[in-house]
Parts: structure tokens; C-alpha cells; sequence
């Protein structure tokens, strides 16, 4: 009788994710948006990345154009949004340092949605899911799920139900889903909707007549591996309850790009995570320019230790660059924007960086005058030794002048006010 | 439980250049004289602000709280995560605009009130069936 106790005990996994996220970031402060169609539209106002439940409710797809959507706009009372990159940077900024003082074990995994250690009974961990959805609603205003289980796959799976029925009440957790109710619903769930499967991968499983959720996981696990990889392998034994995807360090998505890193020696020091902090801003350079992409929007982000007995923290800072930019000297000074919530003497084991707000580097013009990374090397030590003598303002970097005017190339005629990051953005409340 | 600090959000070019350029961030070379004071300065948030998660400052239009020290063009600070209580000064959610108005909540009823004579109060039977945004915790007056 040993051997229930012993499981029960260990470690599980929370899947937290925002549902609709841009959409309840934009109604988060503008009730008039509540119960009413709402899209939010990518870059240039070209198609629809977030759709509100009644928008989906009309059938509009993700990625549908605006133009095709906006003759019918009135008929249908749709309402659109530009990607206001900078409310949505610090929601999740808000989201993320909520969440992290209810697991010490916090890994974000896109600006939407992290995965969290969590350990107890398993009504303890319903409790504590409810709890995670309902402080995220009522302290930053945005709606979750909650996903708890065994793996990581499971946990997004259990996150899916929870979206999808509203008999979970936002919180699914896996242990506490029937045996037989867990294989119907797997069973009428498509294969493509697991975590890791993306069309074409879905389309050779169909082939070999895997076309559920049920039918992979009935699957040979080495037969699997062998036909396919081992990547799907372990996609199989995630679903039979084999914990085996690690934590994530690096991701690219299609709007944002994730740089994280866990430190072998914990790192104790403001001066420390400076030094860190520049070399992931160099790195993240680098991925974003090999992408061919430049970002308007950074999240800087630490953690401490989570398997010391320590005080925890979870600073997390947002910082809107002047211009989309993929200038490692830009990227790190505003990395940097996180140094003075870092206190010394705390142990911190991770730090990372998100990009948002990504662009094709060729929206563009050629204005920057120093194009050679080494060239910059040598610049900013000047200009911090210019400026620290004449006075902030002084000098900058050519382009970082440019504060406006380079946006312009940028279509985003309905966006919302920037109503957290902008002094004189602020929402507006009626006393009338 | 332990301390949580950020996010704070910078303000865009302008704060990337204080980044640029703060004595706090120079390593190298000679330490600037002005740094001992950048530590000592007053943090408005620290004081103003109890939970950054929760906190947001929103702005006033309009002058139905005069009463209660607040004015057209003022800016408040709400904590979303408070319990809003017997006379507090809550943003509620009234025909899909936010509001600000003082809470009463009486035996008899629930109501939204106006600290200015000439606007009437809002009377509901129960406090579930407002939607309070939050609580404000200080009024940032101009005087």
C-alpha cells in the first residue's frame, strides 16, 4: 500500500496559459470589449493572431486577413485591435512574477504560458490550480487554465480540457480525470493538437492510421522512434505519463524569441547578472539576426534558486526599445532595465530575455550608422564616459535618437492606448 | 514567502537612455560622484505601490468625487487584489466603462456613491452583482 502514497508524492507539473491572451489583455481595460467579438490583427493590421471566443464563434480563423474581415465588421459587430505589443509585454510580466510565488520552480514558455513544479495530494493541487486562476483574474485582470499533471505534455493536454469543457472550471488535473473519461476524451481529440505535432507530422502519423490523441498513445513507443524520432517518442511516453521533455532554454515562436539559461553556480550579485545579462543580450542578437528579425518589445527576467531553502524572488522588467532593433548594444542596455530589482545576496539560478513585437528586418530603412558589432564595442564605453561627464542626453547612439518616425512604416491604426507603460496613456476612469 | 520585486516597467526611449547612461550601470572608469545619492533617493513605488502584480494607475475625467479630494485630471493608484469594503473608493465596471465611485454597503443594499450633489447614486441589491475593477489607495492630486 506503499506505492500510492509514494506517487502521490511526486513531482507534477502546472501548465498556466492565458486564454485568448492578447484579446483579454485588450479587455482587461476596456470593458466594452466584454462578450463582443474581438480580434487582435499582426503587424501591418494584416490578419487576425487572436480571436475572442465570439470571434471564433462567427468562424473566423486565425490568420484570416483583415481586409476580408472588415466589410462585415459592423454587420457582425467586430471589433479589431492592433498588437499592442507593449500592454501585452508587461500583462505577462505581471502574469509571470504572480505565478512565481506559488512554485519555486517557474519556467516560462512564451509570453502566454509557463509550466510550474508543483508537488501534494491531489486535492491540494486543485486547490492550488484554483487559487494560480483565480489570483491571475482578479490581480492583473486576464483569465487562465490550469493543466496539472505528470508531464509537460500531459499538463497542456489536461490545460486543453480545461479551456475546452466548463465542467473543469478552468482547472484540470489529471489524476483526478476517470481512466475512462481520460480515453474519451483522447479519443476525440485529433492527433495534430498534441503539443509538438505540427501538420505535416500529423498528416505521415494519419498515414500510418495514428489519427487521435488514443491512437498515439496505444502506439509502440521504439516503433515510434524508429519510424519517426525520438523526439516522438518521448511525445509518447510524455502521454503514458513518462516525464522526459526538459526544461526549455531557447524558442523561437511566431512572436517572440526566448533566451534562458539556468546557472550551474548560482549567481549572487547585481554586477554578476550584468555580465549575464550582456551575453544573452549578444546572444539574442545573434538569433534574432539569424532569423532576419528585430524586436520592439523586451522582457528581462530572473529567478532565483529553487531548490535552496532561501528567500525567492522573481523580478521581472518590461522595456519598450525606441525602435525595432536587433543591435546587441541595444538589446543588453535594456536587459540591463532589470539590474536594480536585483538584490545582492539573493541566489539566483536562472535569468532570460523575451523578444516581442518581432518584424522582418527589411521593414527597415538603413539608418544605422554602426553597423560593425566590433565598431560598437567600442562605442558604448564612450558614450557612457561622454554622457556621465556632459550629462544624460548628451550623446546616443545615432539611431537610438530617432525616437519616432521609424514606426511609421508600421500600420496599427486601431491600436489601444499603451495604458501600463505610458504616462500619458493611462486608462481613463469616469467620475460622472 | 519570500520578496518580489519588478516588474516595473521603463518607459520607453527615455528610460532606455537613463539605462544607457545611469552611474549605476557604469563599471568601468572612474565612479561618478553622483552615485551615492541615486541609492538614498525616495522610490515612489516602494512606498506607493504594496503589489506590483496587482497595481495600475489609472486617470480621472470628470468631477463626481470632488468630495472626496479627487479631481478632474487626477491620477489614482488601484490595487485590483484588494477586498473593496464599506467605504472604499473602488473602480467599478459600469455599461462597459470604468467608473470611480465610493462603496457603501449597507444593510439594506449595495451603493455606488458620488461625492459631488449633483450626481446621483447607483443602488444595487448585492455587491456580486457589481463588477469592482478595484480599490483605489491614493489619489494623485494636482494642487
Amino acid at each position: 500500500m506503499a506505492r500510492p502514497a509514494i506517487m502521490r508524492q511526486m513531482p507534477q507539473i502546472a501548465h498556466v496559459d492565458v486564454n485568448c491572451f492578447y484579446a483579454s489583455a485588450e479587455r482587461a481595460f476596456d470593458p466594452s470589449l466584454e462578450g463582443r467579438p474581438l480580434v487582435v490583427l499582426s503587424n501591418n493590421d494584416g490578419c487576425a493572431v487572436t480571436r475572442s471566443p465570439e470571434a471564433k464563434a462567427l468562424g473566423i480563423a486565425t490568420g484570416e486577413p483583415w481586409f476580408k474581415l472588415a466589410p462585415r465588421a459592423k454587420e457582425w459587430g467586430l471589433v479589431a485591435r492592433s498588437s499592442n505589443y507593449e500592454l501585452y509585454g508587461d500583462i505577462s510580466a505581471r502574469v509571470m512574477e504572480l505565478l512565481g510565488r506559488y512554485s519555486a520552480w517557474l519556467e516560462v514558455y512564451s509570453i502566454d504560458e509557463a509550466f510550474l513544479g508543483v508537488k501534494g495530494e491531489p486535492d491540494q493541487l486543485l486547490a492550488l490550480g484554483h487559487r494560480m486562476k483565480d489570483a491571475v483574474r482578479r490581480s492583473v485582470g486576464v483569465p487562465v487554465c490550469v493543466g496539472i499533471a505528470p508531464t509537460k505534455t500531459l499538463a497542456k493536454l489536461c490545460n486543453k480540457w480545461a479551456k475546452n469543457n466548463a465542467a473543469f472550471g478552468g482547472v484540470c488535473l489529471w489524476d483526478c480525470v476517470p481512466p475512462e473519461a481520460r480515453d474519451g476524451l483522447m479519443a476525440r481529440l485529433p492527433v495534430a493538437e498534441i503539443w509538438g505535432i505540427a501538420g505535416r507530422l500529423s498528416n505521415r502519423l494519419n498515414g500510418i492510421g495514428i489519427f487521435t490523441v488514443l491512437d498515439l498513445v496505444r502506439a509502440d513507443p521504439v516503433a515510434i522512434r524508429d519510424k519517426f524520432s525520438v523526439v516522438l517518442m518521448r511525445t509518447v511516453l510524455e502521454l503514458r505519463g513518462t516525464a522526459c521533455i526538459p526544461m526549455e532554454e531557447e524558442r523561437i515562436g511566431r512572436d517572440q524569441l526566448i533566451f534562458s539559461r539556468s546557472f550551474a553556480t548560482p549567481v549572487t550579485t547585481a554586477a554578476g547578472l550584468r555580465e549575464v545579462l550582456s551575453i544573452y543580450g549578444q546572444q539574442a542578437s545573434a538569433r534574432l539576426s539569424k532569423h532576419g528579425l528585430q524586436a520592439k518589445v523586451l522582457t528581462a527576467y530572473a529567478a532565483t534558486s529553487p531548490f535552496r531553502n532561501h528567500e525567492q524572488a522573481y523580478p521581472s522588467v518590461c522595456v519598450s526599445l525606441p525602435m525595432p532593433t536587433a543591435d546587441p548594444l541595444l538589446l543588453t542596455k535594456a536587459a540591463h532595465a532589470l539590474l536594480p530589482s536585483i538584490r545582492d545576496g539573493l541566489k539566483y539560478a536562472k535569468a532570460g530575455l523575451m523578444l516581442t513585437d518581432l518584424r522582418p528586418t527589411g521593414n527597415q530603412p538603413p539608418l544605422e550608422p554602426f553597423e560593425n558589432p566590433h565598431e560598437e564595442r567600442r562605442i558604448g564605453p564612450l558614450l557612457e564616459d561622454v554622457s556621465r561627464r556632459f550629462g544624460r542626453g548628451s550623446i546616443g547612439l545615432g539611431h537610438a535618437g530617432i525616437r519616432c518616425g521609424l514606426d511609421w512604416t508600421m500600420k496599427r491604426d486601431m491600436c489601444s492606448p499603451r495604458y501600463t507603460t505610458r504616462w500619458d496613456e493611462l486608462p481613463l476612469v469616469k467620475a460622472a | 514567502m519570500g520578496v518580489i520585486i519588478g516588474p516595473r516597467v521603463i518607459d520607453a526611449g527615455a528610460s532606455l537612455f537613463s539605462v544607457l547612461i545611469s552611474p549605476v550601470a557604469v563599471a568601468a572608469g572612474f565612479p561618478s560622484p553622483a552615485q551615492d545619492y541615486f541609492d538614498g533617493r525616495i522610490d515612489l513605488n516602494a512606498h506607493l505601490i504594496k503589489d506590483i502584480t496587482s497595481t495600475y494607475v489609472v486617470r480621472v475625467t470628470g468631477s463626481s468625487m470632488e468630495g472626496a479630494g479627487i479631481s478632474d485630471g487626477d491620477e489614482l493608484i488601484v490595487n485590483r487584489a484588494l477586498e473593496p469594503k464599506d467605504g472604499s473608493v473602488v473602480v467599478a465596471v459600469l455599461d462597459g466603462e470604468l467608473t470611480v465611485k465610493r462603496l457603501r454597503i449597507t444593510p439594506t443594499g449595495v451603493i455606488l456613491q458620488a461625492e459631488n450633489p449633483k450626481y446621483p447614486d447607483i443602488r444595487v441589491a448585492a455587491l456580486s452583482e457589481l463588477t469592482i475593477w478595484g480599490v483605489a489607495t491614493r489619489c494623485l492630486h494636482h494642487v
